[in-house]
């Protein structure tokens, strides 16, 4: 039994928002095969919203923001300084810097229990679906409407004027960034901003979603999308719609089946993914590599 | 034997390289005129890649400094271009020729501004001088190993330099490609411009470059072609491969012989 409602249309609108920010931010770290250094990033945040949540006493703190944003960063800088210092294999060093940010975060919990009211189920896994009962009501008593729609809002708006401001800067340095870095172009400072907008990203949606399944959104979208198409434009704009498809048919799914909205969310694109791999596997990827596509290719050529 | 010039476009002094405490490039010390086709020659791990990575300021040297234009390369950054090898980028990146070259211009443009009319007539003509423009809309995924060089000194050649350093740019391309390339080389010096080119193979070094930096960690020569271009030169920057020497040195008798040219 399908029914669309305010309900309903408030809980796809903000998955919907979530899924595209995460998707676009994907976008350039699946470029930069960094897309697990997303995973470490989600997962490093953990102390970072502990101690913003403790010193601000509520969950919804500018300072839990703030302190989740300076934690991303600082995995960030973790996982390269292991890299290229200490000259661990990147991997590696991924993994040794988010597992022990995240013990950090568990430990805080428990050493802090008594002082912060925090749900680490809520931090791991999110619940989209109390979303149109956690209103955003002002001091006189005035209700907005539900808060995480307006934190999504605000953080879609944030990644879309991000990448539309550096959006050359990005694609250089994703492409080549020693290039960059001679022609002058700071390659180092535009991934720590990048990073900084993942973290904020992350923790924006994570009471929606979770900090494991945000990780699916950031990775998958793009992911999939690439087995479509070679061109960055076509990319950006799959990956959203693909964003979009999954909010809608992850809401209806979830609630055929009564279960969690996001987990069938991520559950969509991960079966896209595979459809997607199976489709595109049988195409021949390198074209220009076969005889027989060559006189097509010299064909194209004297058409351009 | 090292030739010092007055008024270097590019001076290197008492340059040490080292990764991991074991050095590279060991009291690397030269000048280089300008205007000039300036080839790096050495065998495998002589260390000329890290030279032309010291020069643009991508690895730390030990000690010893790079002047370019006698000044340091923060101040003239936008009059050096480079040309990495071409394996040190993926070519699945989902971008197409006339981007890649667009981002030759983004130094001169800064941060925040986007690429206009003006940066693609740039690039356009760029890749009119490589022999491209029929490649302009194609996807860099689908371009050949000699196009996807011709690409990169496209990109190089949007920047609009004074000195242009080229990692290998023949490794892996065929001889019209390597020719055609070397005659464009020829037209930007004739021009004024100087360019450094890592190298590997001697025969064709000898016929192409007015100036040769030979180099196997020390600095073994540096001067015009010439004069550098000895036997003893070669097998103090060779060592003891005396298979490929004695197939050297047969050449040098004959210089003038090229088997690809007759």
């Amino acid at each position: 039994m399908m029914t669309f409602d305010q309900n309903a249309f408030l809980i796809i609108f903000t998955a919907s928002l979530i899924a595209i920010s995460c998707g676009l931010l994907g976008v350039f770290m699946m470029l930069r095969k960094m897309s697990m250094t997303g995973d470490a990033i989600s997962h490093a945040v953990l102390p970072g919203i502990v101690i913003g949540f403790f010193i601000s006493g509520s969950q919804r703190g500018l300072e839990v923001i703030i302190g989740a944003g300076i934690l991303g960063i600082f995995a960030t800088l973790i996982i390269d300084w292991l890299r290229q210092k200490a000259r661990v294999q990147l991997d590696a060093s991924i993994g040794i810097t988010f597992t022990l940010l995240f013990a950090v975060g568990i430990i805080l919990i428990n050493l802090l229990a008594y002082k912060v009211d925090l749900d680490q189920e809520c931090v791991l896994y999110g619940e989209i679906a109390y979303l149109p009962i956690d209103l955003w009501i002002s001091d006189s008593g005035f209700n907005f409407g539900p808060r995480i729609t307006y934190l999504a809002i605000l953080n879609v708006t944030l990644v879309v004027a991000f990448i539309t401001l550096l959006f050359k800067e990005l694609t250089l340095t994703s492409f080549d960034e020693n290039f960059s870095s001679v022609i002058g172009i700071p390659s180092k400072g535009i991934n720590l901003a990048l990073m900084s907008m993942v973290s904020y990203t992350t923790v924006s949606s994570f009471e929606a979603v979770g900090a494991i399944l945000v990780v699916a959104l950031l990775v998958v979208p793009p992911s999939t999308a690439f087995l479509w198409t070679k061109k960055l434009m076509p990319l950006i704009r799959l990956t959203c719609g693909l964003g979009i498809f999954i909010a809608i048919s992850g809401y209806y799914l979830a609630y055929l089946v009564d279960s969690s909205i996001a987990g069938m969310m991520v559950a969509v694109s991960g079966i896209l993914f595979l459809a997607s791999v199976l489709i595109n596997g049988k195409k021949p990827k390198f074209t220009w590599e076969l005889p027989w596509n060559k006189s097509r290719l010299a064909l194209e050529d004297k058409q351009l | 034997m090292i030739t010092q010039v007055d008024n270097p476009i590019l001076e290197i002094h008492d340059l040490i390289v080292s990764y991991d405490q074991s050095p590279v490039l060991w009291n690397v010390d030269f000048s280089i005129p300008s205007g000039k086709l300036i080839g790096i020659l050495g065998p495998n791990g002589a260390g000329k890649s890290t030279l032309t990575k010291a020069i643009m300021g991508l690895v730390t040297p030990s000690s010893g400094y790079v002047k370019v234009f006698d000044k340091t390369l923060e101040e003239v950054r936008s009059k050096i271009s480079y040309v990495p090898q071409r394996e040190s980028v993926d070519w699945n990146f989902p971008a197409s020729v006339l981007d890649v070259v667009m981002m030759g211009t983004y130094g001169k443009l800064g941060l925040f501004k986007r690429p206009g009319k003006k940066e693609k007539d740039i690039a356009l003509s760029c890749l009119d001088q490589v022999g491209m423009m029929s490649f302009v809309n194609r996807q860099i995924s689908e371009l050949s190993g000699g196009q996807q060089q011709r690409v990169f000194i496209a990109r190089a050649l949007a920047q609009e330099a004074d000195l242009y350093l080229m990692d290998e740019p023949f490794a892996g391309v065929d001889m019209s490609t390597e020719t055609a390339i070397f005659h464009l080389l020829k037209e930007m010096t004739a021009k004024g411009k100087s360019v450094i080119v890592v190298h590997h193979d001697i025969h064709s070094a000898m016929n192409y470059f007015d100036w040769i930096i030979m180099l196997n960690m020390h600095l073994v020569a540096s001067g015009p072609n010439d004069q550098v271009m000895s036997e003893e030169m070669l097998r103090k920057t060779y060592g003891g491969k005396l298979n490929l020497l004695t197939k050297v040195t047969d050449l040098i008798k004959q210089k003038d012989f090229n088997p690809l040219k007759s």
